[in-house]
């Protein structure tokens, strides 16, 4: 959580939150101003402690707690982790300018459509990601449910299977993209349509954290996730074969043979499948830009990358960076 | 009849107990007490809005300590009225009545005959009791409670009150029992005079019983009226129509001129300290009562002195400073001279 | 002299301090609501005849609340009842019992309730046999605005009923009613006002309710569903209508069911 503790002192410095230059109206950006200033909007290292304050996807909320008490415990910083779904948490940054000091996603994807360029000028992939179909010992046919014929499984009318709104979040589209893939796959035709008519909207769920209670609760018999999500919550899960399950880099060019389009209120994107990757970056206008780039150094780190292989998330050995104007910091880290 | 045997009620912390008394069928009972004494408690145990903890109540002599107040045919009218506010006078004289039109009558003859499209905000006291006895009577019990019915009505109000309740127990061969802290403003002492003090039963006894002879000496402070007479009033004049005036009141061989209001009066009052004692008639006098007697008994408490007189074979006490008693030598046996004005016998 | 000027300075101090605290508190609650219906007033009313979802959503928001608050008046007038007329401890226990929806944080009743009346209870497998899921339903929308919002009902509305002198009741059995229809035929009406004001309140509440009902039922989407779903979706300016136009209707009935109220105090105990 924030600390609102400096809200009445900074009220009035507009020209010094330099958050408010995304705000459209004026008006507007002086109610948000009184909430955005209310960390010190004074982006000067102190001599005392860092303070970092990370904004962290919710499938990676367990491993990044990890790291960022391992990297309390070293350099003695004070942390704050907000967790949330991808979606909301750029939202966050874009709407309601609230800026973090570090943001890492499960899904790079939000940073080139929603945050690059005006909210931030470089990410870094630092992880890899893969869909799985995550399950517990109540689900019905978990007992034969295998690698190979978890489209049969998942395609019985008895089963539920729940996944993510493809408008909403990256994993959803992710999914409707994995059903493509291995309708290919299987060479079952028509695969792809049946399994995604098998979610109703009652089943489907705006983040994959409500997905994971609804399966824990018996509500849902599968769920198509990440499998960082399904190790966090240690639910059962299938692996895919890494020709459908998004998460071989090498496999970009045959992922990319899928595509969907996803039609929302105002617009209609296409998307086209590519390797899932975690990715961070520290934002423009972050109230403590130093502490976040000491803290995403860490985090890249052998150290770091130890802290989150054990925490079954499968981080790159080499980094790679994206974008320009990347801090020096980091420059050595990236290929 | 309403018979209480051992009955025992609480009302919050309250408590009232060890009551028991009998009043029969188509008798007046009235019930005495300061406030706070277990009045209206004793009341509501009856009527059966309030469960008795132990003990029981009997209503024409079946036991109805466990039936509902709903079934126990009993009216009851409280000191507010309680009349329903969302309901004109009308749908409130109605309310528990199987017969509309005697509903209506009830309250025509009540005085509230215009009144019946009214709400009841716009009503006077008086206007509210009438209402309130009219709908306690309008499903025809033969049971009425009355709790002090008469203590928020102005005066004039009460006097008809007064007279309504009178006539309707005759009419309606009413047991009624009447809840009061002052039976002067009850304006009758009824046949059965039932005294409670602090939620206990102190004494329950024919009126002049239990003014003559109080079982404490704070039921007698309470009561503050040493004499009593039962009896029958005449009008003073032969054909004179004095609602409440001047009357000849008649108790075995005596005769007093008191005030009071004409209908039943059944009882005369005075208080010991109107009484003034002489040793022998003196010259004429306003006084409208001069008795003459023999001192039966004097009991001194301090500086005051209690002389109890036979006059007519009946006992009247006088209460009068020791100093009096010593200056006119007033011992047992002696002649004495009581004089008594006629507004300080009240009739009853 | 001295004396009572100083006196009289030192109320209008104090006078002062009153109106200045109420006016604050106005503003602070007034402020985010006007900047609301400023921002997303327009666009919200302009986008009512197109935006089918919108239109869709506020309905569904409306039939669940009004649904949630018919069956809460129905179910929790009797038991404000009998709380109001019970004697302690058994009343002050379960009013603390009941109080103790409101404390939950709202996600977590969402959960709580998926756990008691999700599938894999026995209750829900008992709705199932009825035909009736909690999750993704009208259903669950309903039962998650109920949880939060009937305590309130109850708390206020047996406030009202207990305000009404016993005694009538207590006259009108005399008069021969059973005590049912004592309570039905007087303190009812006596205490129709503030029965109707909490059932307003509980309607409110449940309009306005998001982190319980999210949870069980995502789809079809309520009015705050929607609106949360369109910030994180498309942003605030998308969200902002949303809200901006749920607020405005509500105010319809709200309004109405308030002027309904006005009018002479019934039922205060008797003078």
């Amino acid at each position: 959580m924030q600390a609102t503790a400096g809200a009445a002192r900074h009220l009035p410095k507009l020209s010094s939150c330099n958050e408010i230059r995304h705000m459209r109206s004026p008006g507007f950006a002086l109610l948000v101003a009184s909430l955005a200033c209310a960390r010190p909007c004074d982006a000067a290292t102190a001599s005392r402690a860092d303070t970092v304050v990370v904004f962290t996807a919710a499938s990676l909320a367990v491993p990044m707690r990890a790291a960022l008490d391992s990297f309390a415990r070293q350099t003695g910083a004070v942390v704050q982790q907000e967790n949330g779904a991808s979606l909301e948490l750029a939202r966050r940054i874009t709407e309601l300018g609230r800026v973090p000091d570090v943001i890492a996603l499960a899904d790079q994807e939000v940073f080139p459509q929603l945050l690059v360029p005006r909210a931030a000028s470089w990410y870094v992939r630092f992880a890899r990601n893969r869909m799985v179909v995550a399950f517990t010992g109540r689900s019905r046919g978990a007992a034969q449910i295998t690698a190979d014929d978890w489209h049969h499984v998942l395609s019985r009318p008895d089963v539920r299977v729940g996944r993510s709104d493809p408008r909403l979040a990256p994993v959803g589209y992710r999914t409707l993209l994995l059903y493509r893939l291995a309708e290919g796959h299987y060479r079952v035709p028509g695969l792809a349509s049946r399994l995604e008519a098998r979610t109703p909207p009652a089943l489907m769920r705006a983040n994959a954290s409500e997905l994971v209670a609804l399966l824990q609760a018996g509500e849902l018999d599968y769920i198509v996730d990440y499998e960082s999500l399904a190790r966090a919550n240690r639910l059962r899960f299938v692996i895919l074969p890494p020709a459908i399950d998004l998460g071989d880099p090498a496999r970009a060019r045959d992922y990319a043979r899928a595509s969907v389009r996803v039609a929302r209120r105002t617009d209609t994107t296409t998307y086209r499948g590519a390797p899932i990757a975690y990715a961070a970056t520290v934002p423009r206008g972050a109230p403590h830009p130093s502490a976040g780039q000491r803290f995403l150094r860490y985090l890249l780190s052998p150290a770091g990358q130890a802290v989150l292989r054990a925490h079954a998330v499968d981080a790159l050995r080499v980094p790679e960076l994206v974008g320009d104007s990347v801090p020096s910091a980091l420059h050595a880290m990236h290929r | 009849m309403i018979a209480v045997e051992a009955l025992r009620s609480r009302a919050g912390a309250f408590v009232l107990r060890d009551v028991t008394f009998s009043l029969p069928a188509g008798a007046w009972g009235i019930v005495l007490g300061s406030a706070g004494s277990g009045k209206t408690t004793l009341l509501e145990t009856i009527a059966g809005v309030r469960r008795a903890e132990s003990g029981r109540v009997l209503l024409r002599g079946a036991d109805v300590t466990r039936v509902p107040p709903e079934r126990r045919g009993v009216g009851i009218v409280y000191q507010h009225a309680l009349l329903f506010p969302h309901l004109t006078v009308e749908e409130n004289v109605r309310y528990g009545a199987d017969e509309p039109d005697y509903a209506v009558a009830l309250a025509r003859r009540l005085g509230a005959g215009q009144l019946l499209t009214r709400g009841v905000r716009e009503l006077s006291g008086g206007e509210r009791q009438m209402v309130a006895l009219a709908r306690a009577l309008a499903p025809r019990p033969d049971i009425l409670l009355l709790d002090e019915p008469l203590a928020a009505v102005d005066p004039r109000g009460r006097t008809r009150l007064r007279r309504e309740l009178r006539a309707l127990q005759r009419e309606l061969s009413l047991t009624v029992l009447h809840v009061t802290h002052d039976f002067g403003e009850a304006g009758t002492l009824g046949d059965l005079a039932i005294l409670l003090d602090e939620g206990r039963m102190v004494q329950a006894a024919a009126p002049e019983t239990l003014f003559r002879r109080p079982a404490s000496a704070a039921a007698a402070e309470f009561l503050g009226a040493e004499n009593v007479f039962a009896g029958s009033a005449t009008p003073l004049a032969p054909g004179s129509d004095d609602e409440a005036g001047t009357m000849q009141f008649h108790a075995g061989s005596l005769t007093l001129v008191g005030v009071g209001e004409t209908g039943a009066v059944a009882h005369a009052v005075i208080r010991g300290e109107d009484v003034v004692l002489a040793r022998e008639r003196g010259g004429t006098t306003s006084a409208r009562n001069v008795l003459d007697g023999v001192v039966v008994e004097v009991v001194a408490h301090g500086a005051l002195a209690r002389v109890t007189l036979e006059v007519e074979g009946l006992p009247l006490v006088a209460s009068v400073t020791a100093g009096s008693v010593s200056e006119l030598g007033l011992l047992p046996g002696s002649r004495a001279v009581a004089t008594i004005k006629a507004t300080a016998v009240h009739l009853c | 002299m001295a004396a009572t000027a100083r006196g009289r300075g030192a109320h209008r101090i104090a006078a002062a301090g009153v109106v200045t605290g109420a006016v604050l508190l106005l503003a602070l609650l007034a402020l985010p609501i006007v900047v609301l219906l400023i921002r997303g007033g327009i666009p919200g009313l302009g986008q009512l005849g197109a935006d089918h979802e919108l239109r869709a959503a506020l309905w569904l928001t409306a039939q669940t609340a009004t649904i949630a608050t018919l069956l809460t008046v129905l179910l929790g007038t009797p038991l404000a009842y009998l709380l109001a007329r019970a004697r302690m401890p058994a009343g002050a226990l379960v009013g603390a019992l009941l109080d103790l929806p409101l404390l939950i944080p709202h996600p977590v009743a969402g959960m709580a309730l998926l756990l008691a009346f999700g599938r894999a209870s026995p209750a829900g497998a008992a709705l199932a046999q009825l035909g009736l899921a909690v999750v993704g339903s009208r259903t669950g929308i309903v039962l998650a605005m109920l949880f939060v919002a009937a305590p309130l009902y109850v708390s206020a509305a047996r406030e009202a009923i207990a305000r009404v002198d016993e005694r009538y009741e207590s006259v009108a059995r005399t008069l021969g009613d059973s005590p049912m229809r004592a309570a039905w035929r007087v303190t009812r009406p006596l205490a129709g006002r503030g029965l109707l004001a909490a059932a307003v309140v509980m309607w409110a509440r449940a309009i306005s309710e998001f982190g319980a009902i999210v949870i069980l039922t995502y789809n079809p989407k309520v009015a705050s569903v929607l609106s949360y779903d369109r910030f994180t979706g498309e942003g605030l300016e998308a969200a902002l209508p949303v809200a901006a136009v749920l607020v405005i209707l509500a105010l319809v009935p709200l309004l109405v069911l308030r002027s309904l109220r006005a009018g002479t105090a019934l039922g205060e105990p008797a003078r």
